[in-house]
């Protein structure tokens, strides 16, 4: 139902090299939904912005990304929580 | 435009260099990032202008362009092309669907309990709790033993009576719960009297026993006597059996210290003391006795 993108839609729509997301893919920082093509949906898209606002206006190193992606992922996973609960 | 100041809104002076500028930005924009704030509709805010003030003066081309005051409206919406579109991940995070978030292993419900509870704790203390407050008091050997109550004067000028459980030790600290500093909006501190002891100068306190000196005289000792000794209680009327040494004790049951398993027990301490002379008369005596009645109180050194 939400969009998917193909990579080259998704380097050109952060106007970055499609090498560099493919490399987000190899580290498993990015799951594409369509892991197969490298199709991206909303949220890979989402993810992807997040990683290069990281490396790009925060300066974050390779070895962070990780790392704050997961402390990411467990906040939002906890709000979904609380919300449910709620 | 008038209302919009990129320098101040990065904190930088309007000489600060490219690089001052850059590290400003980074700076607040991983502060406000709304992925590290999420819900936080006022971080977001201000990462947006964070952001517009960023494009605005983060290149010296268009940094140029601002101080000549060539930057229109349009122009400053258009700079907005540095900045990415689509939902910030967070947004794409925010309902059940969402797979990074909810993909992690090892996640475990009942971390919100302990969550839960850790944060009503947490927010206690962010509203600040009073502070702790340390003092000392000193108390004489009596009332360590006995216990009591004693008043203090704090330097706020409130007074406050502190109750001395029977049985202290030196150096031993009394919490007294929320008598320290009000918080702000918190619980307020605890006040901790560390207590300090007046040595006795009759009394020896081993573990839960006491012990105290008894000085007799030599016909005290020959003779036995009944004598009055002082207890932290007041005085009692011992018995001493006749021919006690000196280092020999004698037990006063529950004249000790307080403790949980009942309270210890009072020795006094058998010290023969020799009159301030001897005279004659008193030599002539042991002489006589003597003669006949040898006794060897060192034996114990010739068997080993």
């Amino acid at each position: 139902m939400s969009k998917i993108y193909k990579l080259e839609e998704v380097a050109r729509i952060f106007e970055v090299d499609g090498e560099l997301i493919a490399e987000f893919i190899r580290k498993e920082w990015i799951q594409p939904i369509e892991p197969a093509s490298h199709e991206f949906d909303n949220e890979d898209l989402a993810r992807t912005k997040l990683i290069l606002e990281l490396i790009e206006d925060f300066g974050v190193n390779d070895e962070g990304v990780p790392i704050i992606l997961h402390l990411i992922d467990q906040l939002h996973g906890l709000h979904l929580e609380i919300k449910n609960l709620k | 435009m008038a209302s919009f100041d990129p320098y101040s809104t990065l904190g930088v002076s309007t000489t600060a260099t490219q690089n001052e500028i850059k590290s400003a930005y980074r700076k607040l924009a991983k502060k406000l990032h709304p992925d590290l704030n999420p819900g936080n509709k006022q971080a977001e805010a201000k990462f947006k202008d964070v952001n517009k003030a960023y494009d605005l003066i983060g290149i010296p081309e268009n940094r140029g362009k601002y101080d000549r005051g060539e930057t229109t409206e349009q122009q400053e919406e258009a700079f907005r092309g540095r900045q990415r579109g689509g939902p910030f991940y967070h947004e794409s995070q925010n309902n059940s669907g969402a797979r990074y978030s909810t993909s992690f292993e090892g996640f475990d419900p009942s971390i919100f309990e302990s969550l839960f509870g850790e944060e009503v704790y947490q927010g206690r203390r962010r509203s600040s709790r009073g502070d702790d407050q340390y003092y000392s008091m000193e108390i004489d050997f009596n009332t360590s033993i006995l216990g009591g109550e004693k008043e203090i004067t704090l330097p706020s000028g409130n007074r406050l009576r502190v109750k001395i459980p029977g049985g202290i030790r030196e150096g031993q600290k009394l919490r007294l719960t929320g008598k320290g500093d009000p918080g702000n909006g918190g619980a307020p501190g605890d006040v901790y009297v560390e207590i300090k002891i007046t040595p006795s100068l009759m009394f020896r306190r081993v573990g839960t026993d006491l012990e105290i000196d008894l000085p007799l005289s030599i016909s005290e000792s020959v003779l036995g006597a009944e004598i009055k000794v002082p207890t932290v209680d007041g005085h009692v009327l011992v018995k001493i059996p006749k021919g006690l040494s000196s280092g020999a004790r004698v037990r006063i049951k529950g004249k000790g210290v307080p403790s949980a398993g009942g309270r210890g027990d009072q020795y006094v301490v058998v010290k023969i003391v020799m009159p301030e002379k001897i005279d004659s008369k008193l030599e002539e005596a042991i002489h006589h006795w003597s003669k006949d009645h040898k006794y060897n109180p060192r034996a114990h050194w010739e068997k080993s």
